[in-house]
């Protein structure tokens, strides 16, 4: 009966939502000219190194296979995708490719167990305009609504912000590890020693930092924080940022989409535009993508690519909490054993119209048709009104 | 305006954590009732919880609050992911190792075999292990100060305001590991959907700290 520690079984109605929200997904990312992938469960660990950083790494459930080689559990889906297109050539690019299915992880604390996911995802290989961008922001966008998000936003940022800011600052390398793990952590409290520590709480770049949390908005922000540094290096991260927030915005979707100029994500090879999706109903995001324009050159090709990947369980949660469930309309056809073969057959046509049969066999000298609400009586001559009865059932 | 939930602790933080939010200019009334965990009144813009002060962390971390009023311990043990924003300055101490008096850091250390008692067992096993030390930690509920008097434990790692305690039961600070105090979390969600709520919220309790150069201690 022991359930090994950090998995978990998923029943029928869990189940059920994750399938719809897998195939609406899988729907939708097709109608958008992705194709699907599948990337193996087990990856070596040399591959898996090269792209993920020591917190993931540290986490991932790792063995040695019969040749003697260290393999993992697949923690994520990007490093598999880029590895599987690192093999081709420039004349195949653009590839606009999906992925859905579980990726492992030990837990991040003690406190946590749950070590098995789901993710579903797409990258979008070899374009690296601000279109190519947009698309996938928006894509991300119709992901959260296709998956029956009712209310939730979208952050867009930048690495970029952060590594300007990073090498303004007269710090060490090893001091700036301090500052990136700090803001990892959003431990402000720690930053703001930090600064003082270094005679650097007075710095303009190094207050900037300490208004982290609270960078986002509209339109508005690129104004307001554009003459903050005038450097043309510092305009022309906020310049590119806003170009893809107006594209985003003549696709009409303004209304979920929020600008934050502080945004970080955990992942080391974001290159670029990064994002976060999330709901107010629940305390963690549920989505995540970026550009990682660096990761493919890991795998000796010069490819630029960009991504997003949703965690199911967290959509599941936001849905379940909404309390929007759909029962499966399952009937059951009771025959007495001697008309077997005429319930064999209505029972297949009920099947092609696609509703689920249970049969079961009852001495008797009629036949019924039942769900948890309803009972039908009929006989033998009645069974020809099959319509009319599954119509009087569902109603 | 956005309806904001906090998470204030019961225990040593609570009557200075009262004080810190009675005293920010647009605080509600807070009739505190020591029964009550949960005081809403429909016109007021903070409903707030009064919890276990180990858990004011967890609260926040799965956005059922979307602040929390938190001893930096507690972070350190929990490892959450949350925002921590302030300072508060309240319930100031520091996590120390202590061992019995006679004992020196050389002996200490350099000792085969140790057993550190504790109430805070993840953070000690980082402690100990960005050291470099193989020692056993001990997880206790209280009492920790007995733990090496009766044999139990060579070390403890806890906190230490006034070392009163220390001194009764014969233990010496070996070496203050982390600076201790009230810390403001907030849920790294909330911090967005109410971002213009929680960054007034944040400004007013700034105001308030930066205010009160010698805010009154209390010690446990």
């Amino acid at each position: 009966m022991e359930l090994s520690l950090g998995m978990r079984d998923i029943y029928p109605k869990e189940a059920r939502l994750r399938k719809k929200i897998r195939e609406t997904l899988c729907n939708l990312f097709e109608r958008w000219g992705y194709e699907e992938v599948e990337p193996p469960t087990i990856e070596s660990y040399e591959v898996l190194s090269k792209t993920i950083g020591k917190e993931i790494r540290e986490r991932m459930v790792q063995f040695v296979n019969r040749e003697g080689k260290l393999v993992c559990l697949r923690p994520e889906f990007t490093t598999s995708v880029v590895r599987m297109f690192a093999k081709e050539s420039t004349e195949d690019l653009p590839r606009r490719v999906y992925y859905a299915g579980k990726i492992f992880r030990y837990p991040s604390s003690p406190f946590r167990f749950e070590s098995e996911l789901t993710q579903i995802g797409v990258e979008n290989i070899g374009a690296n305009t601000r279109a190519s961008d947009a698309e996938v922001i928006a894509l991300a966008v119709s992901a959260l609504q296709a998956a029956g998000m009712e209310e939730f936003q979208v952050d867009i940022g930048h690495v970029g912000i952060f590594r300007y800011l990073l090498s303004r600052l007269p710090l060490s390398e090893d001091e700036k590890n301090v500052v990136k793990e700090l803001l990892k952590g959003k431990d402000f409290v720690a930053l703001q020693g930090f600064w003082e520590a270094k005679k650097l709480h007075t710095h303009p770049v190094a207050s900037f930092f300490l208004r982290f949390p609270f960078l986002r908005g509209k339109e508005d922000i690129f104004a307001a924080e554009r003459e903050h540094f005038p450097d043309p290096e510092w305009w022309q991260i906020l310049d590119y940022l806003r170009e893809i927030f107006h594209i985003l915005r003549d696709f009409g979707l303004e209304k979920q989409l929020f600008v934050n100029l502080g945004l970080i994500r955990d992942f080391d090879y974001y290159t670029g535009v990064i994002w976060e999706g999330f709901s107010p109903h629940l305390g963690y995001p549920i989505l995540a993508g970026g550009r990682y324009d660096e990761l493919f050159r890991l795998f000796g090709k010069n490819f630029p690519a960009c991504g997003f990947a949703l965690f199911v369980e967290r959509v599941v949660e936001v849905m379940q909490k909404g309390g929007k469930e759909e029962c499966p309309f399952i009937v059951r056809l009771i025959y007495p054993p001697k008309w077997r073969s005429r319930a064999f057959q209505m029972a297949e046509k009920l099947r092609r119209e696609g509703l689920g049969v249970v049969m079961e066999e009852k001495e008797g000298e009629a036949f019924f048709l039942t769900t948890p609400e309803k009972t039908l009586r009929f006989s033998l001559q009645e069974s020809d009104n099959l319509e009319l009865m599954v119509k009087e059932l569902r109603s | 305006m956005k309806k904001l939930t906090i998470a204030v602790p019961t225990g040593r933080l609570k009557d200075e954590a009262l004080v810190l939010l009675g005293r920010m200019p647009h605080c509600p009334c807070l009739s505190i009732d020591s029964r009550k965990l949960v005081i809403e009144e429909a016109s007021s813009p903070w409903r707030v919880l009064l919890t276990h002060p180990k858990d004011v962390s967890t609260y926040v971390e799965y956005g059922v609050a979307d602040l929390g009023i938190v001893g930096k311990d507690i972070i350190l043990e929990r490892g959450n992911e949350i925002y921590e924003l302030l300072d508060l300055r309240i319930g100031k101490c520091v996590m120390v190792l202590a061992a019995p008096e006679g004992v020196t850091p050389e002996t200490f250390w350099e000792k085969g075999r140790i057993r550190i008692a504790t109430k805070y067992p993840n953070f000690t096993r980082h402690f100990l292990q960005e050291r470099g030390v193989a020692a056993e930690v001990l997880f206790l509920y209280g009492s920790i100060e007995l733990a090496p008097n009766i044999g139990l434990a060579d070390a403890i790692v806890d906190l230490v305001s006034t070392g009163k305690t220390l001194r009764e039961n014969h233990l010496k600070v070996l070496e203050e590991i982390v600076p201790i105090s009230g810390r403001l979390a907030v849920n790294r969600i909330s911090i967005k959907t109410k971002g213009r709520e929680i960054q007034e919220f944040v400004e007013e309790i700034k105001g308030v700290i930066d205010g009160e150069p010698n805010p009154p201690q209390t010690h446990h």
